[in-house]
């Protein structure tokens, strides 16, 4: 980092902070704290939507993948356009007319109070563990890549959002996540274009395009059905869809942000402009990354890009083993580069069995580099027994320090932290909202005047903003636990979803029949986790259906002794 | 609270079609792009 690059880094993340302390004033009561007074336009909440889900970790390693594994990642967000539509439909309504703080609080007025509590207790435990790891997962790349201890990096972060979000509640939260998606799609074009320019003189846009493909780096769709394959377009269309379904309409991370909308239909066009821009902009960020490949087919990339990994690849210790791999590493890449050339003139002259030829030669290089790169991170891991190494993450930003002017490092690095702290700061708020509206207020004091919640949603920020530096400290004592806690959202998301369901579409579903649906669709979950082989995209399916299905037989059997008519008519 | 109507299209479910068909619309544009440069 060169002093311009502070100078960038440091002045965006002072404007973020100032400009949420501006925009926070005056929530004086508890709807302006926790719901900006029902005041906020579809933009504000569209754009905030889209920060709180694009955290630090996604735009890191999204450009990585796309590099490793294609852009076949895009698929992930196939279904998100019609949980969208869904989430309009039927639950922004209901919960607007509802007039909840909350989605559980809903269910209670639907249910019963111990399926508000379920819901909400499961809301906190998968939320509070993924809190610290929003913030944890930017600093450790950024320790790799610049040796900048990951406890200050999480300590910084936290603060920062800690003073924003503690005295301007979502307010605050919604209007810098405004600026830090603004941060975040200046950074990525600016880096496009950087790379395009930084691309040899003699290769065209289409020329690097072509190449990309030429060794599957632009597998955008594939129509095969696989249940084990985590990213083709049954799995993104159905999986995908049921995760956006349960995120968007369940999770109050994200209601919280289209609760706060002036009226409907304010909040269902902000989820449907999410609904129209998301795909696109995580193509583009996938196509960054393939066109990071392209650049790395003509400067020599290292073997591993995480340097710390190199280092030791390369002491006395492990040199023996590596030289070797380093070697035929090398001469693939001088044969791929070789055929990279023959292959984009032979295009160009439209040469057919040139183009074969090297073709040819291109992939078999290919291969052999990525058979090098899999060995280098077998060796890497054997000698440091090191469980979860994932040189993926550091492949872009290995890029934009090393390749990148200086000014614009700074701004990509802010990118980051951008991208960490409005995901973290939309935690914080929602889980801070639920502590006190589901838990707080349901259960321990009733009757309190509103000044009274109002400072216990501060006190709630402040705990959680505490807490998820707290987690981050000690994150990496987790190790191998912390593959777990990325996974507890699958785990837990379906039966969300399933509960939610019963509410909206049956009306004869008793409280007790869902609080039993929820207990048998989270036994389901952990059966599908433990002993099948299933992609967790699956998980919130069968999850959901096994809800829906034992909501409904339990109330079969053991009917409501009561009409159910004390909430919203239904459809 | 009232459901406005959309400020496009007249009614709600029109965008909602609106906003189906350009999701296949992208998918038949991914998956002819992924072909040609595959």
């Amino acid at each position: 980092m060169r002093p311009l690059d502070w100078l960038v880094l440091c002045s965006t993340l002072t404007f973020i902070v100032l400009y949420g302390l501006y925009k926070g004033r005056g929530s004086d009561t508890v709807n302006k704290y926790l719901l900006a007074g029902k005041t906020m336009p579809w933009y504000a909440m569209a754009l905030s939507i889209m920060a709180t889900q694009a955290s630090a970790i996604t735009f890191i390693s999204t450009t990585g993948q796309a590099y490793v594994d294609g852009m076949r990642f895009v698929q992930f967000y196939f279904g998100m356009p019609i949980a969208m539509v869904i989430v309009s439909a039927t639950a922004v309504p209901l919960f607007h007319r509802a007039n909840v703080y909350t989605a559980y609080e809903y269910l209670e007025k639907r249910f019963d109070g111990k399926t508000r509590a379920l819901a909400s207790a499961v809301f906190l435990i998968q939320r509070g563990l993924s809190v610290g790891l929003s913030l944890y997962a930017p600093a450790i790349v950024l320790s790799v890549i610049f040796g900048w201890p990951d406890r200050l990096t999480t300590l910084g972060m936290g603060a920062l959002i800690t003073i924003y979000t503690v005295t301007g509640g979502i307010k605050a939260v919604t209007w810098t996540d405004v600026q830090q998606m603004l941060i975040i799609l200046v950074g990525l074009l600016v880096a496009f274009v950087l790379i395009i320019r930084m691309l040899p003189p003699a290769l065209s846009f289409v020329d690097a395009v072509y190449l990309a493909g030429a060794v599957g780096k632009l597998n955008a769709v594939d129509l095969k059905f696989d249940l084990a394959n985590r990213y083709n377009v049954w799995s993104g269309l159905i999986g995908g869809a049921f995760l956006a379904l349960s995120y968007f309409g369940c999770d109050q991370s994200q209601v919280q942000r289209y609760l706060t909308g002036k009226s409907i239909a304010q909040s269902k066009l902000s989820l449907l402009f999410t609904a129209v821009a998301k795909i696109p902009m995580q193509f583009f960020i996938l196509f960054v990354g393939a066109m990071v490949f392209v650049f790395f087919l003509f400067e020599r990339p290292p073997l591993l890009f995480q340097n710390l990994a190199m280092t030791e690849l390369q002491s006395p210790e492990a040199n023996a083993q590596y030289t070797p791999i380093e070697t035929r590493f090398e001469q693939a890449f001088e044969r791929r580069k070789d055929a990279a050339i023959g292959l984009a003139e032979a295009r160009r002259k439209g040469d057919g069995a040139r183009r074969a030829e090297y073709l040819d030669q291109f992939q078999r290089a290919q291969a052999e580099i990525n058979r090098a790169r899999t060995e280098g991170a077998a060796l890497y891991v054997k000698t440091h027994e090191e469980k979860g190494f994932n040189d993926t993450n550091y492949i872009f930003l290995s890029f934009v320090t090393r390749y990148l002017p200086a000014g614009v490092v700074g701004l990509l690095i802010a990118v980051i932290f951008a991208a960490a702290m409005s995901s973290a700061s939309g935690e914080v708020n929602s889980l801070a909202t639920v502590t006190v509206i589901d838990i707080y207020k349901r259960h321990v004091r009733q009757n309190a005047p509103d000044h009274h919640y109002l400072w216990a949603s501060r006190l709630a920020t402040a705990f959680w903003a505490a807490y998820a530096v707290f987690f981050a400290q000690y994150a990496k004592k987790l190790g191998s636990l912390i593959e777990a806690v990325n996974m507890v959202g699958s785990l837990f998301y379906g039966s969300l979803l399933g509960v939610f369901v019963l509410a909206f579409w049956f009306r004869r579903v008793t409280g007790t029949a869902a609080f039993a649906g929820m207990l048998a669709g989270e036994a389901a979950i952990f059966w599908a986790f433990w002993f099948t082989g299933i992609s967790f995209l699956w998980y919130n399916v069968i999850g959901c259906v096994v809800v829906v299905l034992t909501g409904v037989l339990v109330s079969y059997f053991k009917p409501a002794r009561r009409a159910i008519a004390e909430t919203e008519p239904r459809r | 609270m009232p459901d406005e109507p959309p400020p496009f299209l007249g009614t709600w479910p029109r965008v909602y079609t609106a906003i189906l068909i350009y999701l296949a619309a992208l998918i038949v544009l991914f998956y002819a792009f992924t072909r040609i440069f595959s």
